[in-house]
C-alpha cells in the first residue's frame, strides 16, 4: 500500500475528512479522479506520473464538497489552485486536509496552510518550461502572424467549454457565456465567436492562472488555450511581481491598486 | 409594444447650424417601436416641455426621448417633465445631440447621420428602461467635527445653533488650535486669544454640544447620514468629574523641563500640564512619555498633592463608537519648521525662529511675556529680517503653492515688532506682496508707509553665523538684481504652510481623497469647494490649504449650512442609478459567488458582504451585498465580475449591449 492510500485510510479512519479527492486506475489502466468515501477503499488510490489532472476544481463542486469534509492528493498545482481558491473565498482552510506531494513523488506532511504556503514559495513558480519555450517562440511573430495563428487555432474549436470545466478557477455556478440577456458569448461555434470566447475566458483568468495547463490538456481538439493564460501570469508576474496562489490572503491583481503599480500597459 | 417618443430641440442654433434637425427627425420617425418624433427650437422652455408632456398623454409613450444637449445640463428638467406627463421619470433618456455631435463636427451630411445614430441608440437604450424608485435613506442627526481649531469651533457652533447635536473631536489636549497661539491678528490687530476664548467657552457650555479633548478618530464606517465613528479617547490619567482645575499638580510636578509644544519649544511645561492657562477643558493631562512615575515606576507626587484625589495612573484608552449622520473636517495645518532650510542654518541658528515662534515671542502670554528678545541671549533685536516665501512657490523644494497667509502676517510681525522695539530696524524680503482682502492691502501700506518697515523685493540665498550676528544674504531685485547684506540679530521665516502631520491617514480613515501635498481635496474647485468626493463629509479650514482666519471661518458656516440642509430633512432621497448583485430565490439565491473582487476597487467601500443563512442559522451562502446609499453608480464593480451578477440600474449590460448593438446594425 502506498503512503497516500495509508494516510487516506487514517484520514478516513479517524473521520478528520469524509472524502479523499485523488487518482485511481480506471479498468483499462487510465487514470482518472476517485473520490474515496470508504476507508477500505482506500487501497485503490496510487500515484505515478500520469497523474496530472488538476484535482482542485473537484472542491467547489457541489456534488463533492457537500459530502462533508475533503482530503485532497495535491502536486505543486494543486496546492496553488487551493491558496488561490482560499484567498478568492471559494474554499475554507479548515474544510480541506492537504496530501501534497513533492516534486519526486514523495508524501509531504502539510499539516496547515502555512507550511504549504512555505513548500510552495520554495517551488518554481513560473510557467512549465516546455509552454514557456512555445510562448517565446510565438512572442517572437509579429501581431499579424501570431493573430493569424490563433485565429487558425481557434476556428478548431468546437465551444465543449471543457477548458472552463478542467479549470480550478472557473467555479463560477454562472459563466458569462451562459448569460442571454444580453448574450456577450454566441452560442454556436465560429472563429470569430470562438475568439471572443477564448480572450474572455483568458481576461477572467488574468493574474488568478496558477499555470496548471489542465485547459489545454483538457482540450479534445487540442487547442493550446494554456498559453494564453500562462502569457498572462507571465506577464502579471512581471508587471506586480505576485504569483498567484501562493498565500490564502492574496491581493487580486487586477482588482487592487497601488500607487507604484506600473502603468505601461496602459495605451 | 414599446411607444417611444423622440423630442429633437435645434437648441437656437447650436444644433441646427450643423445637424439638419428635420432630417433626423424623419429618420427617428422611421424607427422601430417610434410613435412620435417632432422638432422645436428650444425644447427646454416652457412650450417646449409641455410638448413632451402632451405627446406622453396623447400618443401613450411609454418612453421619452429628449436629443438636446448634455444630460448633465437638462436631464433633470426632462425627466420632470415626463414625470409631469403620468410617466416614471427615469423612462427618459437624453440624445447628447449637442457636446457630443453639433459643436464638435462641421456641418454636414455626416454630422447629419451621426446626430441620427445617436438617436438610433438612445431609443434602443430607452425600450430597455426600468421604471425606477428613488432610494431614502434615514439620517441622523448628530454631526462629527474632527478639529477644535477655529474652523472646527466655528462649524460646531453654527450646527449646534440649528439645533442638532455636535461631536466635537480634538487630539491635543484643548481646543483653540493655531489661532490661540497667535499674539495679534491682522488686518485690525487685535489678540487672538481675546476673540477666541469666548468661542471656546462657548463650545464647552453648549448644550448641544459634547467635547472629547485629547481624542482621535481611528475608523469611519457607513455613508452619508449614516456614519459610525470609531473614536480612541487617550487616557489623561485623570478623573475629570473629581478635578476642579486648582492646577496644584502642575506646580508641583518635578519634571519641568519637556519643551513646550504651545510655545513652539520655547518655554517648558511639566509633565502634568495644561497646555495654556485659558485652555478648554482646563483640566491637567499627563503626558505619558515624560512622566517620572510612567519611565521609572516611582513619583505619584501629582497623586499626593491633588486634593480632590483626581489623579488615575491606572487610566487606559477609551474607544466609543459614535453615530452621526455629517462629518466636518476641520483639522487644520502646520508649517515648515526652521529645519527645513539648509540655507538658512537648518535650524540650528538659534535666532533663526519661524513665523508661529515669533507669535510666541510678541504674546503678552508667551514665554517672553510679549517682549520681543532673542532666543539665543535674551537680548532685544535691533535688527531683524522677516524672509517671506519660506519653502512657499519654491518648486525646487516640492512646495509650487502660495501659502497666501505668509505676506499677512510678515507684515503685521514687522508692526509688532516696530510698536515693541521703535528703535529697531525691520527688514522684509518678499517675492510678491499678496494682500488681497478686505483692508489687508491698506495694511501693509501702513506697514511700510507708517511704520517704515524696509520691504526689500528678492530672495535669501543665505543665513549665516558670524561673531554672535546674523549675516543675511540677498538681492534686491529692484536696483538692478544689486546684492544685500543685512547684519541682522533675528531671523524670521515666513514658512510653508503644509498638511498637518497624519492627514494622509486620516484621510484614508474617512475615505476622502487628498492631493499630492495631502491637503484633502474639494469635490470641485469652484462649485463644492466644501464638499468632499465622499458625500456628507465637509471640509472647513487649513485642511485643504492654508487659509487665514476670515477664510477658515466662512468656510466653516458654509460647511455648517451644509450639515444643518443634511439634517433638515427627516430622509435623503437619492438617484437609484446605483449598482445591485442580483438575487433569486432558493437554491439559487444569486448568481454571485462571493469573490470579493469587487470589493477592492469600489472607491465608496459601497461592496459588503452579506450572508444567507438557513433557519437553523447555518450559513449557506456568502456573497456581495451593495450599500445603495454608498453607491455611486460608477460601474466599476461592474466590469470587474466575472460572472455578470452585478449590474448597474439605468445603465444595465442589457441597455449598453443594444445601443452598441443599434450602432453596428443597419437600420
Amino acid at each position: 500500500m502506498s503512503n497516500i492510500a495509508a494516510k487516506a485510510k487514517e484520514l478516513l479512519e479517524s473521520k478528520a475528512v469524509q472524502v479523499v479527492i485523488g487518482y485511481e486506475a480506471g479498468p483499462t489502466g487510465v487514470v482518472r479522479p476517485a473520490f474515496i468515501t470508504d476507508a477500505a477503499k482506500a487501497d485503490s488510490l496510487i500515484y505515478n506520473e500520469n497523474c496530472v489532472q488538476n484535482l482542485a476544481m473537484y472542491l467547489t463542486k457541489h456534488e463533492v464538497k457537500h459530502i462533508g469534509k475533503m482530503g485532497i492528493v495535491a502536486t505543486l498545482p494543486v496546492m496553488r489552485s487551493i491558496m488561490m481558491l482560499i484567498s478568492e473565498q471559494q474554499v475554507v482552510p479548515e474544510n480541506i486536509v492537504v496530501l501534497g506531494i513533492a516534486e519526486d513523488g514523495k508524501l509531504l506532511d502539510i499539516a496547515d496552510m502555512n507550511v504549504m504556503h512555505s513548500h510552495i514559495e520554495k517551488s518554481n513558480l513560473g510557467n512549465p518550461t516546455k509552454d514557456q519555450e512555445k510562448l517565446a517562440e510565438l512572442n517572437k511573430l509579429s501581431i499579424e502572424e501570431r493573430f493569424k495563428f490563433w485565429e487558425q487555432e481557434m476556428s478548431k474549436c468546437i465551444k465543449c467549454y471543457a477548458c472552463r470545466q478542467s479549470c480550478p478557477m472557473c467555479y463560477c455556478i454562472r459563466c458569462s457565456t451562459d448569460c442571454n440577456q444580453p448574450q456577450w458569448i454566441p452560442v454556436q461555434s465560429n472563429t470569430q465567436g470562438n475568439m471572443d470566447w477564448h480572450i474572455l475566458r483568458a481576461m477572467h483568468l488574468a493574474g488568478r492562472c496558477i499555470s496548471c495547463g489542465e485547459c489545454g490538456r483538457a482540450c479534445p481538439v487540442n487547442i493550446p488555450c494554456h498559453l494564453l493564460t500562462m502569457q498572462l501570469s507571465d506577464q502579471a508576474y512581471n508587471y506586480f511581481k505576485v504569483h498567484a496562489g501562493t498565500s490564502v490572503d492574496m491581493k487580486s491583481v487586477m482588482s487592487t491598486f497601488e500607487p507604484n503599480d506600473k502603468e505601461s500597459f496602459i495605451i | 409594444m414599446a411607444r417611444i417618443g423622440v423630442f429633437i430641440c435645434h437648441c437656437g442654433e447650436n444644433i441646427s447650424a450643423t445637424v439638419d434637425c428635420g432630417k433626423v427627425c424623419e429618420a427617428a420617425s422611421k424607427l422601430k417601436h417610434v410613435a412620435y418624433a417632432t422638432e422645436y427650437k428650444y425644447m427646454c422652455s416652457d412650450p417646449g416641455q409641455s410638448l413632451v408632456k402632451n405627446a406622453i398623454i396623447e400618443h401613450k409613450l411609454t418612453g421619452v426621448v429628449v436629443s438636446a444637449c448634455s444630460p448633465r445640463m437638462h436631464e433633470p428638467t426632462f425627466r420632470k417633465a415626463t414625470a409631469e406627463g403620468g410617466l416614471n421619470p427615469f423612462l427618459c433618456e437624453m440624445a447628447n445631440l449637442r457636446e457630443h455631435c453639433s459643436w464638435v463636427h462641421e456641418k454636414g451630411e455626416a454630422t447629419t447621420e451621426k446626430a441620427i445614430d445617436i438617436v438610433r441608440t438612445l431609443v434602443e437604450k430607452v425600450k430597455r428602461n426600468a421604471a425606477l424608485q428613488p432610494i431614502r435613506v434615514p439620517v441622523t442627526k448628530a454631526a462629527l467635527v474632527i478639529g477644535g481649531g477655529i474652523a472646527g469651533i466655528q462649524a460646531a457652533l453654527d450646527i449646534a445653533n440649528c439645533g442638532h447635536k455636535v461631536i466635537m473631536v480634538e487630539r491635543s489636549p484643548s481646543i483653540g488650535g493655531h489661532m490661540s497661539q497667535l499674539s495679534e491678528t491682522f488686518p485690525t490687530l487685535d489678540c487672538s486669544q481675546c476673540i477666541l476664548t469666548p468661542r471656546m467657552v462657548e463650545v464647552l457650555q453648549h448644550p448641544n454640544i459634547t467635547l472629547y479633548s485629547y481624542a482621535e478618530v481611528e475608523q469611519l464606517d457607513g455613508f452619508i447620514g449614516n456614519f459610525v465613528a470609531k473614536i480612541r479617547k487617550k487616557a489623561k490619567s485623570l478623573d475629570e468629574k473629581a478635578c476642579t482645575g486648582c492646577g496644584l499638580c502642575i506646580t508641583k510636578c518635578p519634571q519641568k523641563k519637556i519643551p513646550n509644544e504651545f510655545e513652539e519649544g520655547m518655554g517648558f511645561r511639566p509633565a502634568i500640564y495644561v497646555p495654556f492657562p485659558q485652555a478648554v477643558p482646563n483640566r491637567p493631562v499627563i503626558d505619558k512619555a515624560n512622566c517620572t512615575y510612567y519611565i521609572k515606576g516611582k513619583c505619584k507626587v501629582c497623586e499626593i498633592v491633588c486634593p480632590t484625589k483626581a489623579i488615575r495612573f491606572d487610566q487606559e484608552d477609551e474607544v466609543i463608537d459614535v453615530e452621526v449622520g455629517a462629518v466636518v473636517v476641520a483639522t487644520g495645518f502646520d508649517i515648515k519648521r526652521a529645519d527645513f532650510f539648509p540655507e538658512y542654518g537648518y535650524g540650528k541658528l538659534k535666532d533663526v525662529i519661524d513665523g508661529l515662534q515669533f507669535e510666541r515671542l510678541a504674546s503678552a502670554s508667551g514665554p517672553t511675556n510679549g517682549e520681543i528678545l532673542r532666543p539665543s541671549d535674551g537680548q532685544k533685536p535691533k535688527n531683524i529680517v522677516f524672509i517671506a516665501c519660506a519653502g512657499s512657490r519654491d518648486p525646487a523644494k516640492g512646495i509650487a503653492y502660495c501659502s497666501k497667509i505668509c505676506c499677512m502676517y510678515t507684515a503685521k510681525h514687522a508692526m509688532l515688532y516696530k510698536h515693541k522695539v521703535h528703535e529697531g530696524n525691520a527688514h522684509v524680503f518678499y517675492m510678491d506682496i499678496r494682500s488681497a482682502g478686505k483692508n489687508y492691502d491698506e495694511f501693509v501700506r501702513r506697514a511700510i508707509e507708517e511704520d517704515h518697515v524696509n520691504y526689500i523685493r528678492g530672495r535669501v540665498s543665505t543665513v549665516y553665523e558670524r561673531d554672535g550676528k546674523l549675516i543675511v544674504k540677498g538681492v534686491d531685485t529692484l536696483l538692478g538684481a544689486q546684492p544685500v547684506e543685512i547684519v541682522a540679530d533675528m531671523v524670521v521665516l515666513a514658512t510653508a504652510g503644509v498638511a498637518n502631520p497624519g492627514a494622509e491617514e486620516l484621510a484614508q480613515r474617512l475615505h476622502v481623497s487628498y492631493d499630492s501635498h495631502k491637503f484633502f481635496a474639494e469635490a470641485h474647485p469652484k462649485l463644492k469647494p466644501v464638499e468632499t468626493n465622499t458625500a456628507g463629509i465637509f471640509l472647513a479650514g487649513a485642511c485643504q490649504n492654508p487659509k487665514d482666519i476670515p477664510d477658515s471661518v466662512s468656510q466653516a458656516s458654509g460647511a455648517a449650512v451644509k450639515v444643518a440642509a443634511l439634517f433638515s430633512q427627516s430622509e435623503l432621497t437619492r438617484e437609484p442609478l446605483v449598482a445591485a448583485v442580483n438575487r433569486f430565490g432558493p437554491p439559487l439565491y444569486s448568481t454571485c459567488v462571493g469573490c470579493f473582487m469587487c470589493q477592492p476597487v469600489c472607491p465608496y467601500q459601497a461592496i459588503e458582504r452579506e450572508e444567507i443563512k438557513s433557519r437553523d442559522g447555518k450559513v449557506i451562502k456568502s456573497l456581495a451585498k451593495i450599500n445603495e446609499g454608498l453607491c455611486q453608480g460608477c460601474g466599476t464593480c461592474v466590469a470587474l465580475c466575472r460572472s455578470k451578477s452585478i449590474d448597474l440600474y439605468g445603465y444595465t449590460n442589457e441597455q449598453v449591449y443594444t445601443e452598441v448593438v443599434a450602432l453596428l446594425n443597419d437600420y
